[in-house]
């Protein structure tokens, strides 16, 4: 009897033979263990994401989510209101309106590479990728210097969950209330005196003359400092590990780096951090033979959808050259990653600094160890070593 | 399954079979159409896949709401009366037949 077990801490090692199976032949799955019906392929995925009036966000996106914050925050709402919330920050979030901090990361990237002093051994995540994402999200939010650490000890430890109670355990709920309580603090300072910042911009928002409601503000605001500061670091991550197996594609991005964002996008289909969301049904739905009810969730697998061979040839193989357009490593639909850009624009900029110093790397040791998370798969230390 | 016609800036045709509930955007990255960037996944967050629709179907199309209107003065190539996000329209039988140009430019 075929099982998948999101919790397991070997599916956070490897999910790939088990998307596969779910892909081939239980295309709409019943996850015991998650207690949730699964979406593996792409097409099905695509679906939904298309189709939020019957696959709704209101009940939460996280496979296991947290108290009081479904129907508070951008991913857990629906249109119109989702839609309303979202374009106070999206302008920010351009591409174009990005241009301002591409040379301030790559200061940030250059001083984390500079205090490795040219050691020929280090912990990726530890010394570099959780650096420079928290240096660019404290730039971007204008929070306060202090406690840098701490707010990434808390962003890393609220996405994940427990292998063996298989849902969120008391240290996860204690470093989201400490997120949340940390954001309430920001904001009633940004309220006080608001800056130029995205924080202040919208705190200070107002729907049709109306103020945002003050457990959206602080629901919204914790989670966009938990999905930037984990997310772009675990991408970051991703992309260092899946190249220090490739040699050649990194050999090729050392030789011309204007192929990087061509491997960004590959490393997004190939192993994005963001592997699974939920959505919640709306009304019953049969879809692959099976009948789902109205109040079912689905899980969404996109590290699944992403290595789909109905969708792309040869999909266990990394290749820089494949130009993977449609995939889903921002999910899709109106909740594609409202960071998009710039993780995209970050990771750039990170490898092109990085590549620069360490051409020739490899992992050290045989085991990986991985976030424990229902949602995201990343390393939780990453040892590398270089030429 | 409805139909839609890519004509691509240097004159290339796409002919799309289109399932119900997908977007213009999907449709033109899944069959190789090439003028459409769709960098933001389909939010109406980047206005990289603008494009210009057939006069005969404009009056057929959903109206165009806030943020899509917003997004549309943020694209690269000159915004007309038929410009359009292709994100933002979904294909329905009543769209079959349906002819967009896509310009030179995305980004």
């Amino acid at each position: 009897m075929f099982r998948f077990d999101p919790y397991s801490p070997a599916n956070d090692a490897d999910p790939f033979d088990a998307y596969k199976t779910l892909r081939d032949e239980y295309p709409a799955f019943w996850c015991e263990e998650a207690g949730m019906w699964v979406y593996s392929r792409y097409d099905d995925i695509i679906a939904a994401l298309n189709d939020w009036q019957t696959y709704s966000s209101a009940k939460g996106n996280l496979v296991d989510e947290l108290p009081n914050r479904a129907g508070a925050t951008l991913g857990t709402t629906d249109p119109p209101r989702h839609d309303r919330l979202r374009a106070l920050i999206q302008k920010a979030m351009t591409k174009r309106a990005l241009d301002v901090i591409v040379e301030p990361t790559r200061g940030m990237c250059k001083k984390h590479l500079d205090a490795l002093d040219g050691r020929k051994s280090f912990d990726f995540v530890a010394e570099y990728s959780s650096k420079v994402t928290v240096d660019l999200l404290f730039d971007l939010f204008a929070m306060p210097e202090s406690g840098r650490q701490t707010v990434r000890d808390n962003a890393v430890l609220m996405v994940q969950t427990d292998p063996v109670t298989r849902q969120k355990g008391p240290e996860h709920i204690g470093a989201y209330e400490w997120m949340a309580k940390y954001a309430n603090e920001l904001i009633a300072e940004r309220k006080k005196a608001p800056g130029e910042d995205l924080l202040s911009n919208f705190i200070t928002a107002e729907i049709d003359g109306e103020s945002l409601a003050d457990r959206e503000i602080q629901m919204t605001v914790t989670t966009l400092i938990m999905a930037g500061v984990e997310s772009l670091s675990g991408f970051l991550s991703m992309m260092a590990y899946n190249l220090a197996e490739q040699h050649d594609a990194r050999r090729a991005l050392v030789a011309d780096p204007s192929l990087i964002p061509d491997a960004i996008e590959e490393s997004l289909r190939f192993n994005t951090s963001a592997q699974r969301f939920r959505r919640c049904l709306t009304r019953d739905v049969e879809n692959h033979g099976q009948i789902m009810k109205e109040g079912d969730f689905i899980m969404l697998v996109y590290g699944s959808g992403n290595r789909d061979e109905r969708r792309f040839a040869n999909p266990d193989v990394f290749d820089i050259a494949r130009k993977p357009r449609g995939h889903l490593g921002f999910g899709g639909g109106v909740h594609a990653c409202l960071g998009g850009a710039l993780a995209r624009v970050a990771t750039k900029i990170a490898f092109e600094e990085f590549l620069g110093r360490y051409p020739e790397f490899e992992r050290v040791g045989e085991t990986t160890k991985w976030v424990p998370s229902s949602n995201f798969r990343s390393p939780m230390k990453l040892d590398l070593a270089a030429a | 399954m409805p139909k839609v016609t890519y004509i691509e800036h240097d004159g290339r045709r796409f002919e799309v079979d289109l399932p119900e509930g997908w977007s213009l955007m999907q449709g033109a990255l899944l069959n190789g159409v090439t003028g459409i960037e769709g960098e933001c996944g389909g939010s109406c967050g980047c206005a990289t896949c603008h494009l210009y629709v057939d006069e005969a179907f404009v009056d057929r199309l959903p109206e165009i709401a806030e943020a899509e209107d917003e997004m549309l003065d943020c694209t690269v190539a000159q915004r007309e009366a038929n410009s359009r996000l292709g994100c933002q329209i979904k294909m329905t039988p009543d769209l079959d037949g349906l002819v967009v140009r896509l310009p030179e430019e995305q980004s």
